[in-house]
Formats: structure tokens, C-alpha cells, sequence
């Protein structure tokens, strides 16, 4: 029912409709459907009788909440009992975005605090950098953090993105936000060892990407069970938030930003992906391989892993992709010495990950691949085998996590688009970077 | 004791126009369904016709099929035209799960 009250308040509609909601049971294969009838007067008054009971135009500033505690502990305790009661939260302790907070973060933004920025949908919270700066304060973030959870909602916004329907659907999709430009390096944000997860020495991915969390939650209603029906939630912690290794991409290789929107190289960027899954594939031979057959071997096994049947990315085939595939730098380096490049690493990938159109018929995908709204998916199904992806450029290729060959990592594409956004960066950003090397130490 | 004030995180929504206006009654009136061809909507949707056929005089139900379906087609533009230009006095959209 959240779902379709965040939908039509997305649209402009006051957030209620006339609904006859019913138990999942009933929506399922061989269901009884008896209730349709015993409850038919419902649906006859949604079409007659039914008034929204929402009141005004619901415009204007949210107000400023109060709390009081017999001690600074007892306040920020309160204060986020409080946001967790009101659903604002995400079960970890928050910074209460006081005014002073949310004012230092905005130090770091290039725009009028009421600038709006969008919608955010399916709800239609009003977004502004103001709203940014509120969710960045919250999940513990640093105005240095600021441009670049800007651009990532930027491009969260942009219809392309498909973040509309994301934000409903059950298939547990999150944003991939990557990062190019030297803004990486100096926001402590991680491209190295570690780089989706936590790190107290690069601190910066897992603040921006709880932000925009948070925003996805508070403005845009995805609240699980209510206003998103993801079934298991995977990653939304802090979504994934990190930088591509530049410094250790091969003479030759561009960088994604570069690659895929255009950005000249040295400006920064993020790029912005939905997936919805996460693997991690031992890349490396065991034995005695040439280097040439473990680079092949690799390549194989990746390909083998992205051989699957992943019916939500049919939403990307066309113009999304099939996922992001991130190989360390010492790896992209040996590999680049045997003669890959990105190009030719996707072309392996598209045709050795190709499916046998018998597997997809034994599976039921076709039915899948026949109602998807794009012509060009639509008619991939005379292809046999069958490619995962319309073309090979699809295929996200970026160059982080360590100087470690053994793995890579696989994030399973769910994005009907690749959403690439500049970052505006304000004039006073460097005497922030000055501010965040006294308060945490040299990078 | 210690205040702390701190900013809704929940920001604002505007309204920007009102929900359709409801019909009087249903009887005499023409009335269809938009669908996405999911959750069983093949079949609720054929029954409900069946019901407002049976209760209300002289009401024309179109066939749920009557418009694109899909969730790909049912919020564009296109489905919007053809529900308009159809001439219906109401729709039901469904089903959503």
C-alpha cells in the first residue's frame, strides 16, 4: 500500500488513493479469488464515494524537531530514539542533523542551500541541497563529502536511472555510486584494499552512500514492506560508494568516467548504476599457469559466473548494463602487459557469458524477455546462444581493490541506465580538505 | 537539562493537482481497466467486470485487455491518450503486489 501512496504523491497527487488492497495470498499462481466478490462494494466505492483525506498542498519547510535530556548523552539518545520511532532511520546510531551540523555540512556545497534538485521518487519528497545536507549530517558525513553525494542524487534523479521503479521493486536493488577525478584521493574516499566496505582510513564511502540511503528512504518513502517490497535488502546499509584506482590503471586504459560519459580525464565524476548482487571470484590459477593462461582462466571464470539468467537486468539490456566488474590494479596491469584492454576484455565477456537459448527455455525466460518494453530486448531472443547484454559496451569495467591478484568482484547489473553526473565542487573546498587533515590526520 | 534541535529529515511533497473527480453512480457508465498483465490480474480483473456487469443496469465494462498492458506501457503518455479518447467514465488499475 506504501508503494502506491509514494507513487501517486510522486506524480502530484495528494498521498492516498482509492485502494482495495488484498493479502499477498491472493496474487499468487492457483489463488483463490473469492475475496474479489465478498469485497466488490469496496471497489464500487473507490469508483463512487471514495474522498482523499489529505488536506492542503503540502508544500513548505519541514519542521525543526525538539528534544530534551538531562545530559548530552541522554539528548542523543532521545534524539535518536525519536528518529527511529518517526521511521527515519536505519537502525544505527545517526547524528541528530541539528542546525549547526547540517550548516558545516553545507559549507561544502557549490549551490544555495534551497536549490532544488528534483523529486525524489516514488514519494515526492522535495529535494534540495539543503535535504542533502541533512541525510549527509545524519549518517556522519563531512562537507567535503558533499559534491559528491550531490552529483550521485543528480544522477539518482535522472529518469534514466530507473530509480522510480527501483525504489519499489522487490529485487533488493541498490545504487553503485563510482567515482572518478582526483576528488577520490582527497575525500579519503577508498579505491584500494577493502574499497566496499568500512575503513576508518577512508571513511568517506560509507557516509555519502548511508546518505543517500537515507534519502532514498526518507524523501523518496522506501521503507521495507511499506514502501519498497525489496525482499532481502542487500548492501543498503550504505549502498556502494567507492573510487576507481586511477593511479593504478595500465599506460592506455581510460578511466570509466572517461569511457563511459565523456568526462575529460582529471575531472571529477561519479557514475551512477543500480545491481543487485554481489560475488566475489577467485580470479587466479593455483598451479603452475603462464601468465597468459592464467589471464584466459580468469576471464573464463568471470564469464562463466556472469552466465546466468538475471531476469531483472532485462531492464538494462539495452543501454544499462549487465553489471560492473571490478579487477585489482595488479591484475589490469599484467593483463594489459598480454595485450587487454577494457575492449577487448568486454568482448570476451559477451561471448563467453552467452546462454544457450534451451536454458533459457527450460528456466521460463522467454516470457520475461517477450514482455520487456524494449524492441531490441524483445527480439534477442533469436539469439542462440543468447548474450546477457545487447552489446558489449554495456559491461562496466572499472579498476579497483588492492594490489592483490586473486579476485575480483561481480556486481550484478539492475539498472536501465548508466547515469553519469560532473561534481561541482564549492570554492572553499580546500581549505575543507585542510580542515578534515586536522581533524583526522595527513591522507 | 540539555535541548537538542535538530532538522525533519522528511522534507516536504507538494500537491499539484487533485485525484479524479468520482462518478455519481455506475450505472449507465462506461468503465475500464488498466493493467500490467501481473498477479493474477488475467484473472481478478475478468471477474470484477463480471460482478459490475451483474449489478449495475446498463453499465459497459471494456474487456481488461482493451488498452496496452504491461508496467513497461500503462504510465505513458500513449496509454493515457487511448484510455481518454476511449470515452470511459472511470478506471480500475490494477493489480500491484
Amino acid at each position: 500500500m506504501g508503494v502506491l501512496t509514494n507513487a501517486v504523491a510522486g506524480v502530484g497527487l495528494a498521498p492516498d488513493a482509492a485502494m482495495v488492497t488484498f493479502p499477498i495470498e491472493m496474487f499468487l499462481p492457483g489463488s483463490d479469488i473469492a475475496p474479489v466478490e465478498m469485497r466488490k462494494r469496496e471497489f464500487y466505492d473507490g469508483l463512487t464515494r471514495w474522498r482523499s483525506a489529505f488536506a492542503g498542498d503540502g508544500a513548505g519547510e519541514a519542521p525543526m524537531i525538539r528534544v530534551e535530556g538531562t545530559s548530552v548523552e541522554d539528548a542523543f539518545a532521545r534524539a535518536n530514539h525519536l528518529m527511529l520511532a518517526n521511521r527515519w532511520g536505519d537502525g544505527l546510531p545517526l547524528w541528530p542533523p541539528t542546525r549547526a551540523r547540517v550548516d558545516w555540512i553545507l559549507g561544502g556545497a557549490a549551490q544555495p542551500r534551497g536549490r532544488g534538485l528534483g523529486i525524489f521518487p516514488p514519494r515526492g519528497g522535495v529535494t534540495t541541497v539543503e535535504t542533502c545536507a541533512i541525510a549527509l549530517a545524519m549518517a556522519g558525513g563531512r562537507p567535503e563529502y558533499l559534491p559528491v553525494l550531490m552529483a550521485a542524487v543528480g544522477a539518482f534523479l535522472d529518469a534514466e536511472s530507473g530509480s522510480e521503479q527501483l525504489q519499489a521493486a522487490s529485487g533488493s536493488a541498490f545504487p553503485v555510486v563510482i567515482v572518478n577525478g582526483p576528488i577520490g584521493a582527497q575525500i579519503r574516499l577508498n579505491a584500494g584494499f577493502g574499497c566496499l566496505g568500512p575503513d576508518p582510513q577512508r571513511p568517506a564511502g560509507a557516509s555519502i552512500g548511508r546518505a543517500l540511503r537515507l534519502l532514498q528512504q526518507n524523501l523518496g518513502g522506501a521503507l521495507p514492506g511499506i514502501g519498497t517490497m525489496a525482499n532481502y535488502g542487500g548492501m543498503r546499509y550504505t549502498n556502494v560508494v567507492f573510487a576507481e584506482d586511477e593511479a593504478n590503471l595500465p599506460a592506455g586504459w581510460t578511466p570509466h568516467g572517461t569511457e563511459r560519459h565523456g568526462f575529460a580525464p582529471g575531472i571529477s565524476s561519479i557514475s551512477l548504476a543500480f545491481a543487485n548482487g554481489v560475488t566475489n571470484i577467485r580470479r587466479r590459477g593455483a598451479k603452475k599457469e603462464t601468465p597468459e593462461e592464467d589471464a584466459q582462466q580468469g576471464m573464463h571464470r568471470m564469464a562463466d559466473f556472469m552466465r546466468v539468467r538475471n531476469m531483472p537486468g532485462l531492464s538494462g539490456y539495452e543501454r544499462g548494463t549487465p553489471g560492473i566488474l571490478m579487477i585489482p590494479g595488479v591484475v589490469a596491469q599484467t593483463m594489459a602487459g598480454l595485450g587487454w584492454t577494457k575492449a577487448s576484455i568486454r568482448e570476451f565477456l559477451w561471448e563467453h557469458s552467452r546462454i544457450p537459448a534451451e536454458q533459457l527455455r527450460r528456466a521460463g525466460c522467454p516470457a520475461w524477455i517477450e514482455i520487456d518494453a524494449s524492441k531490441v530486448t524483445r527480439e534477442s531472443l533469436a539469439l542462440d546462444p543468447w548474450p546477457i547484454t545487447a552489446s558489449p559496451d554495456n559491461f562496466v569495467i572499472v579498476v579497483a581493490g588492492g594490489g592483490h591478484p586473486t579476485n575480483s568482484y561481480w556486481l550484478q547489473g539492475y539498472s536501465p541506465g548508466v547515469v553519469g553526473r560532473p561534481i561541482d565542487l564549492s570554492s572553499s573546498f580546500e581549505s575543507l580538505l585542510a580542515d578534515a587533515d586536522r581533524d583526522l590526520g595527513p591522507r | 537539562m540539555v535541548n537538542l534541535e535538530f532538522h525533519d529529515p522528511s522534507g516536504a511533497i507538494e500537491v499539484k493537482q487533485p485525484h479524479a473527480p468520482r462518478i455519481a453512480t455506475l450505472e449507465g457508465k462506461r468503465i475500464g481497466f488498466v493493467s500490467n498483465e501481473q498477479w493474477q490480474a488475467y484473472r481478478m480483473l475478468p471477474r470484477l467486470k463480471a460482478l459490475l456487469e451483474a449489478d449495475f443496469p446498463g453499465i459497459e465494462v471494456l474487456p481488461f485487455g482493451a488498452f496496452p498492458q504491461g508496467n513497461a506501457v500503462i504510465g505513458s503518455e500513449e496509454t493515457a491518450a487511448l484510455v481518454k479518447a476511449s470515452g470511459v467514465d472511470a478506471v480500475i488499475i490494477g493489480n500491484a503486489a
